[in-house]
């Protein structure tokens, strides 16, 4: 008898082993990683939630974090070779990526249907390729923008910015607002990784580097030194946060921008970020400017369109079919997109953006329309930076935007300095 | 057998820290950014030290820390070990209490506090508000960022006080008693008996803080982020944003065996100079 009751025992953990092993067998693990606010991370999870709930075969574990800490991760765990399966993906970085071989060519999965892309443009298409391969899909479309408060614009009489308005129309605009209300006429200017100064220089019919990203592109250093005696300016009316405030802000999330405690009466961003600011700002109305243009005659536009994210598949991923069957989930899905909101941008599906568009709510029409101001009034997207300019974003431009704002250093001297730095920098790499 | 039941310690050892560390120095000779292989680049990284702006300003910034901090932080110990010395009911719950700013101090979440604390409309300046004073912007402004974070370290004074309140303790109640029928007063005697009898504990309370703050992290990175002007950019700082966020781990490599140097330098200073200032008994009998 105890012989029997020792063999059963075997027996009932032999199978509790097997069937223990099957049911792990059965859910197949999925790992999506993204970066973004905490509005962006509450509807991805409803959406994963969704995407369960059709394929219960498939678990998915998300990993997000905000931009600042999510490349360290994500750069670690290449390194590691423990990639998530499903990978948002910024256009700085993505032919570095899909070049070095850690992401999967999607061609196979397009072509067979697993994504369908039946109702996307070309033009949509385009920017997830390199050479000649699909790597990624663009999960909205972006451009970047002055957000503005119409109510506080009403309410000091400034007009509302127009088409084809200078950096002097807004210095002008915000100064007034200052001396009006006492509040900001603006913020998000200053620092921003020079995404302000890059458009500046667009809108002069030149940019931040070189076409070889050997050097620095722009020629002539006054256009570096007039953009920081503006910000000076401003600075020094209480126009735009001082330095020192925007020192102690840190690098924050949307959430916490001054617009949205109306402290300030525009701010800088980009486009698909408003479905966000207005949902922080309790759904009050805020609308949407185009980049102000140089104030030079035939000012180039200062805008462009991008793809405000990828979605793209780890080259080590054990489920590269049901990664793909997630993004088509997201592409594609009406339900899932009802949710999403177009909060990453304006969704490429054209099926998709007829269904939205009844359904928009205040925030989202005006991204839509801004999106569809901006196709006439942009020019084609500039290359991805090149390699280093993280260093010079972090190591330089940074450290050298503060020193000009506390007044360590003149933006003449500045210009000069900048320029050497950063091209010795360009020209290690 | 022996190295069996002690393997779990070894295999730990030899994974996480002597492959690390041998592979951080071989690292320290290449260019590396982790997603493409190392790179022998020699000496570059040590010779680009010599030049690096923000390394300088990252090593003013942790030489003022560690020099301000640790001092204050040990007299602020040894000051509060003094109050607690006596023996009453209430001492051992004091001693709790004013353990507990080390337990949580160093973690995110004061530090995080600490943002708030000392934020434009924060806490301090609030206080400062209510008694009519206008406050300033303590973490925006470039001569008082970096005095919250020393005020932080100062606040968690609570390891080496008890250590100071341990070594108090040890010394002889009868020398005190000798010294009051001298008529020796409480600072002569606190001078002539409590402070040479401590001095090993001293020596031992600097030398864990001066390592301890040459490696000063996690609140300079929440509180902030090294700014303003690089004031706060404090050494392990730097080198994480460069081997983490530029991922140059070679360079990063190369200045954490500098600041190894550093502290090694420090340690055997406090070591050398120490018979000159501590005092130990055994030295009677020679």
């Amino acid at each position: 008898m105890k012989k029997f009751g020792s063999v059963l025992l075997v027996v009932l953990m032999c199978l509790s082993l097997v069937s223990s092993i099957t049911l792990a067998q059965e859910k197949i693990p999925l790992r999506v990683a993204w970066w973004g606010s905490q509005d962006r991370h509450n509807r991805t999870l409803k959406v994963i939630e969704m995407f369960e709930k059709k394929y219960p075969n498939i678990k998915i574990y998300p990993e997000y974090t905000a931009w600042n800490d999510y490349w360290t991760k994500l750069n670690t765990q290449a390194a590691g070779k423990n990639l998530p399966d499903v990978i948002q993906h910024d256009y700085a970085y993505l032919s570095e990526w899909a070049t070095r071989g850690l992401l999967l060519p999607l061609d196979d999965f397009i072509a067979k249907g697993v994504i369908n892309l039946s109702n996307v443009a070309e033009n949509q298409i385009s920017p997830g390729r390199v050479g000649g391969k699909v790597y990624a899909i663009n999960l909205g479309t972006n451009s970047q923008a002055i957000l503005y408060d119409p109510e506080i614009f009403k309410k000091t009489g400034v007009p509302f910015p127009k088409v084809g308005w200078t950096w002097n129309d807004f210095r002008e605009a915000a100064v007034k607002i200052k001396t009006k209300l006492g509040i900001y006429g603006a913020e998000a200017i200053t620092y921003a990784d020079a995404q302000a100064f890059k458009v500046w220089l667009m809108s002069h019919g030149t940019w931040l580097y070189a076409d070889d990203g050997k050097s620095v592109g722009y020629k002539d250093d006054k256009l570096f030194s007039d953009w920081f005696n503006m910000l000076l300016d401003l600075q020094a009316k209480g126009a735009i946060p001082n330095i020192e405030v925007e020192v102690a802000r840190g690098t924050l999330g949307v959430e916490d921008m001054f617009i949205v405690t109306q402290k300030s009466a525009m701010g800088h961003l980009w486009s698909n970020q408003i479905v966000a600011v207005s949902r922080a700002a309790k759904e009050r109305t805020l609308r949407m400017a185009l980049v102000p243009k140089a104030p030079i005659p035939n000012a180039k536009p200062a805008n462009y369109l991008k793809a405000s994210q990828f979605f793209s598949i780890s080259s080590q991923s054990k489920y590269p079919k049901e990664a793909a069957m997630f993004i088509d989930f997201f592409t594609n899905s009406i339900d899932a997109n009802k949710v999403l909101f177009a909060e990453r941008g304006v969704p490429i599906s054209s099926k998709i953006q007829k269904a939205l568009l009844p359904l928009l709510g205040p925030a989202q029409r005006e991204m839509f329309n801004f999106i569809s101001l901006v196709e006439k009034n942009s020019l084609p997207i500039p290359p991805p930076d090149p390699p280093g300019a993280s260093d010079v974003i972090k190591n330089v431009w940074n450290p050298m935007v503060e020193q000009i704002m506390y007044g360590k250093i003149t933006p003449d001297k500045a210009a000069i300095e900048f320029r050497e730095k950063v091209n010795k920098i360009l020209q290690q790499r | 057998m022996g190295y069996l039941f002690i393997s779990p310690w070894l295999i730990g050892f030899f994974i996480f820290t002597l492959f690390p560390i041998i592979a951080s120095f071989v690292l320290a000779f290449t260019r590396y950014d982790i997603l493409s292989p190392p790179r022998w680049i020699g000496i570059d990284n040590w010779l680009r030290l010599l030049e690096d702006n923000r390394y300088h300003n990252s090593l003013r910034a942790t030489f003022y820390y560690v020099f301000t901090a640790v001092p204050l932080r040990l007299i602020f110990a040894l000051l509060v070990a003094m109050l607690l010395k006596p023996s009453t009911r209430l001492a051992s719950i004091y001693r709790g209490i004013y353990y507990l700013p080390s337990l949580i101090g160093g973690s995110v979440a004061i530090a995080v506090v600490w943002r708030q604390v000392f934020g434009l409309e924060g806490l301090i300046n609030f206080i400062l508000g209510t008694i009519g004073l206008k406050g300033t912007n303590w973490l925006g402004n470039p001569n008082t960022a970096i005095w919250t974070l020393i005020i932080l370290a100062v606040w968690q004074f609570g390891s080496p006080m008890l250590i100071f309140l341990a070594g108090l303790k040890q010394i002889p109640e009868s020398l005190y008693e000798a010294a009051s029928i001298d008529g020796a007063s409480g600072w002569s005697q606190f001078v002539k008996i409590t402070l040479p009898m401590l001095s090993p504990v001293i020596l031992f309370n600097l030398i864990m803080q001066i390592i301890n703050g040459f490696m000063v992290f996690t609140q300079a990175y929440i509180i902030t982020s090294g700014g303003p002007l690089d004031t706060t950019l404090f050494y392990s700082l730097y080198v994480y944003q460069k081997a983490f966020q530029s991922f140059e781990m070679g360079y990063a490599s190369a200045m954490a065996w500098v600041l190894l140097m550093i502290i090694a330098f420090f340690t055997v200073l406090a070591f050398k100079t120490s018979r000159f200032w501590v005092y130990y008994e055994s030295e009677e009998v020679r």
